[in-house]
């Protein structure tokens, strides 16, 4: 048995994947760090990258970024949750499954295809405006426009926000919620003082799950939100591709990231003290 | 029936029912257009198959697609061999190194997009189909890792050492006891792997070059020129084969539960 687990001799079987993680994922991250502080390979340190990127409209675009993915996530926290409460505590054990799966399937289908499946629905001739002009005349054209962007965004990333709450909820004793109600707690307080605080975790993972997917959002800004505004996503590809700044665009990229964090740290102190506050009504 | 009053209940399940109906009426939209004999901004001409004729016939999608192939299917055996290699030789360390991988979930795709990009350039290396399945296999650790662990935790001591006592070699204790015990695991896993790297478009965006599109490239070219009906006839092909693999996975998971 010792054998079987010899720390020395089993820990090369770790390498192959702990040395994959490192080449392709931690050496990266330096990579980009590297490329907006030097002029060559970690030689000549420079700040003049940085400078160029503390301007205004970068800090815009950052803080477009942010607000795009702090709606998003709470949005799909507003909607996700009473789906993921009714999957996992209150739909009939029969129909669970099928349920389940019903939310699993867009989670893992290709983005792509859904974004795509959007343009009939808000293109000028589309789905939408065919039912609206039943009640308006004179439409316009939804694609391209911030409104168009913000439903998508929050059509591709509510099962993200689902899956997890409805995993944290799944786990919560009923019994709890029975005996909150059997000792005359209304509905009210039995949600904002039993069922929130036992799936914190479930909604802080879900909530921060969307949040930092959506932040760095390339496809939907590009395709649906037109190419009037710039985020952080579509900002940096333009440096990659276009602009083919290379320095710039990873000073970019490190500057956004850094805020990005900080607004992440500030997040999850609010979410802590919402919940909190909520168990008092 | 628990915790929602009987008078909150209509508003509740109108609540649910709305998301369902939000969720998939674009997938439905899609399909529908897909199986209609006119064009898009047409109403329904009656139904037709050509779209997918048209699909079958046209050389680029299928090149496309065999590339996509071709990187799922690597990314995801080279990802689940590092992976059970990963999970065995992590066994009996104390802590969860499995959270090392959860980055690769949580990190920004765009970030770790360009990170690749440096990298490959300043080490010289052809961007194609190789970087992508670097990319890939990567990105697949994040969700591969933690199912094969969950899995490789419910495994009893005792049955190894039952193997060893009776004389079987640790290589044949590993090929015979834990692998097949691993086996629904390594295949959900598998099945994963392989969504996460059709679906991936920021990593193959970036690590692609010129020359190589995937699947997902294409249709990010195609929706950009506009929309045409062959690209719903794909989708609704991409849909299916996701609904199979993910069927498959619920399966897999169902037997576990079962034995």
């Amino acid at each position: 048995m010792k054998d079987f687990f010899n720390k020395e001799k089993y820990f090369f079987f770790m390498t192959p994947a702990l040395v994959w993680q490192v080449g392709f994922f931690f050496l990266p991250l330096i990579f980009v760090i590297q490329l907006g502080f030097f002029n060559q390979f970690f030689h000549e340190f420079t700040f003049d990258y940085f400078k160029q990127v503390f301007r205004l409209t970068h800090f815009v675009v950052i803080f477009r970024s942010l607000k795009l993915a702090s709606i998003t996530a709470t949005l799909s926290l507003l909607l996700g949750y009473p789906v993921a409460y009714f999957l996992a505590l209150y739909v009939d054990r029969r129909y669970k499954s099928i349920l389940l799966f019903l939310i699993t399937l867009p989670f893992l289908t290709n983005l792509l295809v859904q974004i795509y499946a959007w343009y009939f629905i808000l293109e000028k001739k589309g789905i939408l405006n065919k039912f609206l002009s039943l009640f308006f005349s004179d439409l316009g054209n939804w694609l391209n426009t911030s409104f168009a962007m913000y439903i998508v965004m929050f059509h591709i990333y509510l099962p993200f926000m689902i899956m997890p709450l409805y995993s944290n909820l799944e786990k919560v004793n009923l019994k709890l919620i029975e005996s909150s109600l059997d000792l005359g707690a209304s509905y009210s307080q039995t949600l904002f003082r039993i069922v929130f605080p036992l799936s914190k975790e479930g909604i802080r993972t879900g909530f921060f799950l969307v949040y930092v997917t959506t932040f760095g959002e390339y496809v939907i800004p590009s395709l649906i939100g037109g190419q009037k505004h710039f985020y952080v996503g579509t900002l940096i590809s333009e440096y990659f591709f276009i602009g083919r700044d290379w320095h710039v665009g990873a000073a970019f990229t490190c500057l956004s990231s850094a805020i990005f964090l900080v607004s992440i740290c500030m997040l999850n102190y609010l979410l802590q003290k919402l919940i909190v506050s909520l168990q008092r009504i | 029936m628990i915790g929602v009053s009987r008078k909150s209940r209509t508003f509740f399940l109108t609540i649910v029912s709305c998301a369902y109906l939000f969720l998939y009426m674009p997938i439905v939209v899609l399909i529908f257009y897909s199986f209609n004999q006119g064009g898009f901004p047409d109403v329904w001409r009656g139904f037709s198959l050509h779209w997918y004729q048209d699909l079958l016939e046209s050389v680029d999608i299928w090149r496309a697609f065999l590339n996509s192939v071709i990187v799922a299917l690597t990314s995801s055996v080279l990802n689940i061999i590092m992976a059970v290699f990963f999970v065995h030789g992590s066994r009996k360390y104390k802590g969860d190194w499995s959270a090392i991988f959860y980055s690769n979930v949580i990190i920004s795709d765009i970030v770790l997009a360009v990170g690749l990009l440096i990298l490959f350039s300043a080490i010289a290396v052809p961007l194609g189909l190789t970087t992508i399945i670097a990319g890939h296999t990567l990105l697949g650790f994040g969700f591969t890792i933690p199912v094969i662990r969950g899995r490789y935790d419910e495994l009893d001591d005792s049955l190894i050492e039952a193997s060893l006592d009776l004389g079987a070699s640790t290589q044949y204790t590993f090929l015979n006891v834990v692998v097949p015990f691993l086996y629904p695991a390594i295949l959900s896993a598998f099945l994963l792997a392989i969504i996460v790297s059709f679906d991936d478009f920021l990593i193959s965006f970036f690590c692609a070059g010129a020359s190589v599109q995937t699947l997902s490239l294409y249709i990010f070219s195609m929706i950009r020129s506009g929309i045409s009906p062959v690209v719903n006839a794909l989708s609704t092909i991409l849909l299916v084969m996701s609904l199979l693999m993910i069927f498959g996975m619920l399966m897999i998971q169902k037997n576990i539960l079962r034995k």
